[in-house]
């Protein structure tokens, strides 16, 4: 297949801890607002870590309702299919509402066969089910007959092509916690090869139960002990007291789509996807690996055609683990050497914890933010650097200017993922 | 139980499982099909329904119900066999 046309953002939306729309997102990006607080909800039983950056007080109906430019069709259509569906598919329905107008496909849309969508989130019923559990043991045959649909991540598929009156191609990806830079990277495929014109990315919300909190725990990979009664200062990536990553919640979505379909739209590219990397390190195991992280940056930025010099920022996977942003500085160190002179970094996950499953779709949104309105937010926490060489924002704040950017998402089990990003 | 207050039960879950319907909309002669409900949602008006009069028969017996009246007749005349049992 000849390979020409170039793929870029032309529409993004987002429900999160620090903001319910985009706007608001990178405000709060820009003043560093961190979302992390104590648990005010306690579920049984009672798990010793109860930090997280929840979304709260979300409102389906207020949010459908504060979508801007949505039609009444559109509306009630929304409203129909969410109004009794579980939190995490609402949630993707109000971020997917917003990028599908921000893209202003409501209005001028490609062939529904020319639409796909791909739903980055596994493992997205988790909590859903947990909270089922105590009725079914009494009484089973009172399950609803929904839960059969509703158990399936499909459902996300079901729901959002439905609609959007997507016929293109539609399914689920996981990557752990690169699971949204895979979704990222197989609707850039899609539309790079030609099997669509449009392609709807969405990182659904990680709805933890509290047995999978308490499996990070156990594992070693949650931090949140030495600042239990200062939750803001618990998620610190590449600061010598980070102890773990912190559990956060985010919807978050992007429109992927064609040069040729967008300027056929009139409709400006936000920031052209230049080029990616996915490679696994054949590892079961949760720990990272140096070559494989560096190999995901080196081979995006070929595949790009540019050069570690040509990279001004990196969005790093930083999650605030200890090996994990050792491993990190140490890829970025070997393959930058002294290009590391011009190259700004930072955590977004400092902001919003670890949004798991829809980090990668986060961290691209923060990426094409802190572009178009030329800053780089603070590294949140950043007292003692790991690294002196790496220079990473501090805690304000900085004006920069972002031409090249990579964005990077490593999950358990030697996922390794590196998207390219270029201004437009 | 009463007929009034099956009738009564069984509006409620309609509501709840097609919230824009009013209550004036919901008769005993239409059927749920009239109403907009599809097949998922008919399960569901039925388990909720069993759920809310805390009885538990086999769904089969809902089969030839073709309308509200017909829903609230199988739970009438299960009822007492469902609670005795």
């Amino acid at each position: 297949m000849l390979i020409t046309n170039k793929v870029g953002i032309t529409g993004m939306g987002i429900v999160s801890s620090i903001g319910n729309d985009i706007p608001s997102f990178s405000n709060s990006l820009k003043t560093g607002k961190s979302g992390i607080k104590k648990a005010t909800i306690l579920k049984e039983p009672k798990i010793s870590v109860d930090l997280s950056a929840r979304i709260e007080d979300f409102s389906f109906v207020d949010s459908i309702d504060y979508v801007q430019g949505i039609s009444e069709d559109k509306y009630q259509h929304a409203k129909r299919l969410g109004r009794r569906a579980p939190f995490v598919i609402q949630t993707s329905i109000v971020s997917a509402l917003e990028a599908w107008f921000n893209a202003r496909l409501h209005y001028n849309k490609p062939l529904p066969e020319r639409i796909g969508v791909i739903v980055a989130g596994q493992n997205s019923t988790q909590n859903y089910q947990y909270d089922l559990i105590s009725k079914f043991m009494k009484n089973p045959e009172y399950l609803s007959p929904r839960y059969a649909l509703e158990f399936l991540e499909t459902n996300q598929v079901g729901v959002l092509s439905e609609l959007f009156g997507i016929e293109g191609e539609g399914f689920v990806v996981g990557g752990a916690s690169a699971t949204g830079n895979v979704g990222v990277i197989k609707g850039y495929q899609l539309v790079k090869s030609g099997l669509v014109d449009v392609c709807l990315v969405v990182g659904v919300v990680a709805d933890l139960s509290p047995m999978d909190i308490q499996g990070f725990i156990n594992i070693g990979a949650m931090g949140g002990k030495k600042f239990i009664d200062q939750p803001e200062r618990a998620c610190r990536p590449f600061d010598k007291k980070h102890e773990g990553f912190i559990y956060g919640q985010a919807s978050a979505c992007v429109i992927l789509e064609s040069e040729t379909s967008a300027s056929k739209r009139e409709v400006p590219f936000l920031a052209e996807i230049k080029g990616y990397s996915f490679n696994i390190d054949s590892n079961s195991s949760a720990n990272p690996n140096i070559n494989g992280e560096a190999k995901a940056m080196l081979s995006a930025m070929n595949q790009a055609k540019i050069s570690s010099s040509d990279i001004d920022y990196i969005n790093t996977h930083g999650s605030s683990s200890p090996l994990g942003d050792k491993t990190e500085v140490e890829a970025i160190t070997k393959i930058f050497k002294k290009d590391i002179m011009n190259l700004r970094l930072n955590s977004t996950k400092g902001l919003t914890g670890h949004c798991l499953y829809s980090a990668g779709v986060v961290e691209t949104i923060a990426t094409v933010e802190q572009m178009r309105n030329g800053f780089l937010h603070p590294n949140k926490n950043l007292e003692t650097p790991i690294s002196n060489e790496l220079q990473f924002c501090g805690g304000k704040y900085v004006d920069y200017q972002i031409d090249i950017a990579l964005s990077n998402s490593f999950g358990f089990g030697g996922i390794n993922t590196s998207i390219v990003l270029k201004k437009r | 139980m009463s007929k009034e207050h099956v009738l009564e039960v069984v509006k409620n879950v309609i509501i709840e499982v097609l919230p824009d319907l009013d209550s004036n909309q919901i008769q005993i002669e239409k059927s749920l099909k009239e109403l907009g409900a599809n097949s998922i949602d008919r399960m569901e008006v039925v388990t909720m329904s069993m759920e809310e009069l805390n009885m538990k028969i086999p769904l089969m017996s809902f089969a030839h119900a073709s309308n509200i009246q017909g829903l609230v007749d199988v739970l009438i005349e299960n009822y007492v066999t469902s609670v005795q049992s």
